[in-house]
C-alpha cells in the first residue's frame, strides 16, 4: 500500500482552556477526496483550522505524505496557567509548514486582505509554492488555469477585495488557494451564504478543480453537492467522527439528519 | 502688514518639518499598521540613527562621510530593528495582552537605548552637520540647498517604501499580514519574518529621520521625544488608511506648526497642535483620512 495522502492520528484540540473535538483518526488515500458533513458549531473549522497549524494540536499527530507536521513532544503541562510557554518551547505546529508542504486551507467565510485589490492578493498566492518548483513557467500556466476558472476576476482585478460579493470573495480565496499549487486542498464550507446562481457557478467549479485532480477536504451542508466531489464522507459531531461512509453509502439528506440527531427528527 | 516674503519663509520651513515628521510617521505607521503595536522606541530609534551616523560620517569620529554615514546607518537601523522586535515584542505575538505589554517594553527598550548611547557618546550635544552648502532659490521660493536636499531625500524615501509596499511581492505580502494574519498564515507567508521585516524597515526609516534631524539641530540621547509625540500626532491626526495618509497629516502639521511658531509663538505650539488634534479626533475619530483603523 502507498503512503496516504493526509492521516490523522488521534488529533484532539481546540480554544483553551475550551476543548473542541478529541481522537479524531482519519485517512485520506493518495487521490482521494473526503466530506465532512454534520451540525452547526460542533468542531468542523476547528478541526480544519488545526490541520493547517493555526491553531496549536493538543495531542496527536497530522502525517502530510508520511511526514509528520507537528513536533512529537507534546508541549508542557501548562502548569502555570498564565506562563508564556511561546519563550521556552517552540510551536507543535507552523501553519508555514504547513502550507509549504502542499496543503492547502481555503478558510471559512473569509474576505482574504480587505484593502488589498484582487490582483495584489493573486499576485502573494503562489509564493508559498515557489521553493517547490522554480519555474515561473509552471507559476504561469497556474495563472492562466485559475483564469479559466473565474473568468469574473479578471474582471474585478483591480477592484479591492472588500468592495466584492462574498461569491466573488469565496472565488478569490479559492484562487488563492489553487495558485499556491495544493497536494490537498481544504475547502471549508465554500458556497456559504450565496445566492442560488452564484452557488450553482462556484459549485461547478470546484467540480472542475475535482476533476483536474485536485484531492479536496470539502466541508458543506449540501449532501448532493458533496456526494458528487469525495470518495468518502464524514458525519462529524460532538467533537468526533461519528460515521465513516462510503460514496455508495450515502444515504438522502434526511435520512443523514436522522443518523445525526437520532430516529425522532 | 505680513509680507508674502515672510509666507513663503514660514511656508519652506512647514515643508521641512512636514518632511521629517511625513518620514517618522510613516515609519512609526509601518510597524502600527502590520504588528498592532504602538513603537515607544521609535524616538530612540531616531537618536540611535543619528548618533550612528555621526559616528560613521563626522570629522570627529570615523570621518567616512555622510553618504557612507547615511548607508551605513539604514543598515545597522534595519538590523538593530530586526534585533529588537525579536526581543521584546515577538515574545508576546500570540498573546492577547500584546498591546499593554509591548507598551512597556518597548519604553523599556527607549530608556536602554538612551542611555546607552549616553554611555557611548556621552551627554554632551553634537551635529551631523549640514549635508550640502549654500541656497537654493527659484523665483521667490528661497530654500536652503540642506532644506531642499532632504525634502528631496524625504519625498524619494517615501515614493520608495510606497512602491516596495505596493509592487513588491514581499511588501505586498507585509500588508496581507497587517490587514489579515490568520489568512496570511494559511498562504504559508512567514509571518514572524515580515513582522522582523517591518520592524528593520521602521527602524532604517527612523534612522535616516535621525540624520537628518543631526544636520540641523543639535543631537542629545533623548533628542528622539519631541519627534516621536509629533510622530504620534501625526498618525493619530491622519489615520493610517493608507501609507499616504501619515504623510498628507505631516504636511498639515508641519505648516501648522511653522505659522503657528511664527505668529503664536513657540510657547503655545504644542497646545496648539493639541487642540487642532482634538477638534480632528472627535470629528473623525479614525484619523482626518481614516477609514479603519490598522491598514495599509
Ligand atoms: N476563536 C474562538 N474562541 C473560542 N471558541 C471558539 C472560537 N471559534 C469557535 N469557537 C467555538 O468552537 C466551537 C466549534 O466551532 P467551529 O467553528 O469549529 O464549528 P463548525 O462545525 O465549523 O460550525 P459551522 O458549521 O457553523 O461552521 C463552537 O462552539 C464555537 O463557539
Ligand atoms: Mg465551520
Amino acid at each position: 500500500m502507498s503512503t496516504p495522502l493526509l492521516e490523522l492520528r488521534g488529533l484532539s484540540g481546540g480554544y483553551q482552556p475550551i476543548q473542541i473535538f478529541q481522537n479524531v483518526d482519519l485517512t485520506v488515500e493518495q487521490g482521494a477526496s473526503i466530506g465532512f458533513f454534520g451540525p452547526n458549531g460542533h468542531g468542523k473549522t476547528t478541526l480544519m483550522k488545526t490541520i493547517s497549524g493555526v491553531l496549536e494540536p493538543w495531542r496527536g499527530d497530522v502525517i502530510f505524505e508520511g511526514q509528520r507536521l507537528n513536533r512529537a513532544k507534546a508541549r508542557g503541562s501548562r502548569r502555570w496557567r498564565n506562563f508564556n510557554y511561546d519563550v521556552v518551547t517552540p510551536r507543535r505546529m507552523d501553519p508555514k509548514t504547513v502550507a509549504r508542504a502542499g496543503l492547502i486551507h481555503v478558510p471559512q467565510g473569509n474576505l482574504l486582505f480587505p484593502e488589498m485589490t484582487v490582483e495584489e492578493t493573486l499576485s502573494i498566492a503562489p509564493l508559498v509554492a515557489a521553493e517547490r518548483h522554480q519555474s515561473s513557467a509552471h507559476e504561469s500556466a497556474l495563472h492562466e488555469k485559475v483564469g479559466a476558472l473565474f473568468p469574473r476576476l479578471q474582471e474585478r482585478r483591480n477592484h479591492k477585495n472588500r468592495f466584492l460579493s462574498g461569491g466573488e470573495r469565496q472565488m478569490v480565496s479559492i484562487a488563492a488557494g489553487l495558485l499556491a499549487d495544493p497536494k490537498l486542498l481544504i475547502l471549508d464550507e465554500p458556497t456559504l451564504g450565496l445566492s442560488p446562481k452564484l452557488r450553482l457557478e462556484l459549485c461547478e467549479a470546484i467540480k472542475t478543480i475535482r476533476a483536474a485532480g485536485v484531492p479536496l477536504i470539502v466541508i458543506d451542508q449540501d449532501i448532493g453537492f458533496l456526494t458528487e466531489l469525495i470518495d468518502v464522507l464524514y458525519l462529524f459531531d460532538h467533537g468526533s467522527i461519528s460515521r465513516r461512509l462510503e460514496r455508495a453509502e450515502i444515504p438522502s439528506h434526511d435520512q443523514l439528519m436522522a443518523m445525526l440527531f437520532g430516529e425522532a427528527v | 502688514m505680513i509680507s508674502l516674503d515672510t509666507i513663503l519663509i514660514v511656508t519652506s520651513g512647514g515643508l521641512v518639518l512636514g518632511a521629517i515628521y511625513a518620514l517618522m510617521a510613516s515609519g512609526l505607521a509601518v510597524v502600527w499598521t502590520t504588528l498592532g503595536i504602538f513603537n515607544f522606541a521609535h524616538g530612540a530609534f531616531i537618536a540611535a540613527g543619528a548618533y550612528i551616523g555621526w559616528q560613521i560620517a563626522h570629522a570627529d569620529a570615523s570621518g567616512l562621510g555622510l553618504v557612507a554615514g547615511t548607508l551605513g546607518t539604514l543598515l545597522a537601523m534595519f538590523v538593530f530593528g530586526v534585533l529588537f522586535h525579536i526581543a521584546l515584542v515577538r515574545p508576546f505575538e500570540r498573546r492577547a495582552n500584546i498591546v499593554a505589554a509591548s507598551v512597556i517594553t518597548t519604553l523599556a527598550g527607549a530608556t536602554v537605548i538612551e542611555n546607552v548611547i549616553n554611555l557611548i557618546w556621552g551627554p554632551r550635544s553634537k551635529q551631523i552637520g549640514r549635508m550640502l552648502d549654500g541656497d537654493f532659490s527659484l523665483g521667490p521660493i528661497a530654500l536652503s540647498m540642506n532644506d531642499l536636499a532632504l525634502v528631496v531625500i524625504v519625498v524619494a524615501t517615501l515614493g520608495l517604501v510606497g512602491w516596495f509596499l505596493g509592487a513588491t511581492r514581499t511588501g505586498r505580502s507585509m500588508r496581507a499580514v497587517a490587514q489579515n494574519r490568520e489568512a496570511a498564515e494559511l498562504m504559508g507567508l512567514d509571518v514572524p519574518r515580515l513582522y522582523a521585516a517591518a520592524f528593520g524597515l521602521s527602524a532604517a526609516m527612523a534612522g535616516l529621520a535621525g540624520i537628518f534631524i543631526g544636520s540641523i539641530r543639535f543631537m542629545t540621547p533623548t533628542m528622539g521625544a519631541d519627534p516621536l509625540m509629533k510622530a504620534l500626532i501625526v498618525v493619530i491626526f491622519g489615520g493610517v488608511a493608507r501609507f499616504t495618509s501619515p504623510i498628507y497629516a505631516a504636511l498639515i502639521i508641519g505648516m501648522v506648526e511653522a505659522f503657528s511658531t511664527y505668529f503664536v509663538g513657540l510657547y503655545w505650539t504644542p497646545a496648539v497642535l493639541f487642540a487642532l488634534m482634538m477638534v480632528v479626533l472627535v470629528l473623525k475619530p479614525a484619523g482626518l483620512f481614516g477609514k479603519h483603523q490598522r491598514t495599509l
